[in-house]
């Protein structure tokens, strides 16, 4: 029960504490204040006791796949706020008296959303196992650790990170801001293929025997960078796709930022 | 004799057209039930045809909630104590696909078992 507690959460803290690691990352290279991530997180476990305790009445909606529909809803409008801040980066970088507000903004709409969806799963589990006093401090106790665990692996992302070179440490961040938002976006496909609101064929290939996603590389690929074993095409094209947005995103950024303004300050 | 011919392969499509549409708009995908009861998946073992989208209701009779999952199918939903959910398999290739129970994963197994169509009629 303790391992399988430690397990759960575990798996669902990871997306979460990567996501913020590399967004506080991004944030210290741009010399932006990270104190948003407090209300981020607040905001967030707020969202998720919302959609926790209404996972009842959301998941008959849509002739029962509201669960899957809000999910997914929930994983595209972060990918959406992802190619934003993509596009805010460089206008930041060309000229600190940009975007400060806009980026910190977009970053903690995103944790949250994410904190929603993930947070509700853990409350709903957790939840289960309230009125038994023989399984609950086992639980109770489990969860902690996996809390901890995924925390623990983002920071030691996030100090990874500080500990690259200047050069290419905001690189690498938005490397790995792509590769999340493409995850997320093939993740929201995959539920609407699940929900069957998009039909798709079978699975283009077959990878779980090089790398199983029930191993642990397997689950911190997955929540890296969405690895996923035996794909359907669908979820491909959107993972390839929303690659390629969002370095259209950043090219954009790019070129469109205002004339450059070497202030230092 | 050549119209004639043709009459018929058209009309014969025609037909083959129109009994495609009618099966998409009226026959929905085939419909599976599994239950979960004291974390234990009845039947553990679904067979169902390979290359053919289904429709499967998973009755949760538990007071406790339970997250169906399978990464063979690529597959997550969290089921409440007491409640019905509806997921979306397929099409699959024939053979044996796990899914279990998250939240009680010793004793809550099972698969799903894909078999060409002609030996799911048998």
């Amino acid at each position: 029960m303790l391992l399988n507690s430690v397990i759960i959460v575990l798996r669902e803290v990871l997306e979460a504490a990567l996501l913020m690691s590399v967004f506080l990352a991004s944030a210290r290279f741009l010399q932006i204040r990270n104190r948003w991530v407090v209300a981020a997180i607040i905001a967030g476990l707020v969202g998720a006791s919302v959609y926790g305790s209404a996972l009842d009445p959301v998941s008959e909606l849509f002739d029962g796949v509201g669960q899957e529909v809000v999910n997914a809803f929930l994983q595209f409008g972060a990918f959406a706020l992802l190619v934003l801040i993509v596009f805010q980066i460089p206008r930041r970088v060309r000229n600190l008296h940009n975007s400060a507000a806009m980026i910190v903004s977009l970053m903690a709409l995103t944790v949250a959303m994410a904190i929603t969806r993930e947070g509700a799963e853990i409350l709903v589990y957790i939840s289960g196992f309230w009125s038994m006093s023989d399984f609950f401090s086992a639980v109770a106790i489990g969860s902690v650790i996996g809390a901890c665990i995924g925390f623990s692996v983002g920071v030691l992302i996030y100090y990874l990170l500080l500990a690259q070179p200047l050069k290419h440490a905001l690189p690498t961040s938005v490397l790995l801001l792509h590769l999340i938002g493409a995850g997320m976006a093939s993740q929201a496909t995959r539920l609407l293929i699940q929900a069957d609101w998009i039909s798709t064929s079978g699975a283009v290939w077959d990878s779980s025997h090089i790398l199983s996603e029930q191993s642990l590389a397997g689950q911190l690929l997955y929540a890296l960078i969405g690895y996923e074993a035996s794909p359907s095409l669908v979820e491909v094209i959107a993972y390839t796709g929303s690659l390629l947005l969002l370095a259209a995103a950043f090219v954009a950024g790019k070129l469109t930022s205002p004339t450059i303004t070497e202030v230092s300050d | 004799m050549k119209t004639a011919a043709r009459a018929t392969i058209s009309g014969s499509l025609a037909i083959l057209i129109l009994s495609l549409l009618a099966g998409q708009a009226f026959a929905g995908p085939p419909e599976f039930e599994i239950e979960i009861r004291n974390h234990l998946f009845q039947p553990d073992t679904l067979t169902i045809p390979a290359n053919t989208k289904v429709k499967l209701i998973i009755y949760n009779r538990d007071p406790t909630p339970e997250e169906f999952e399978s990464y063979e199918l690529n597959r997550e939903k969290v089921i409440l104590g007491g409640r019905k959910a509806i997921v979306f398999i397929g099409p699959l290739e024939p053979g044996e696909y796990p899914f279990f129970g998250e939240f009680n994963p010793q004793t809550a197994l099972g698969s799903i078992v894909v078999v060409a169509k002609n030996d799911a009629a048998e």
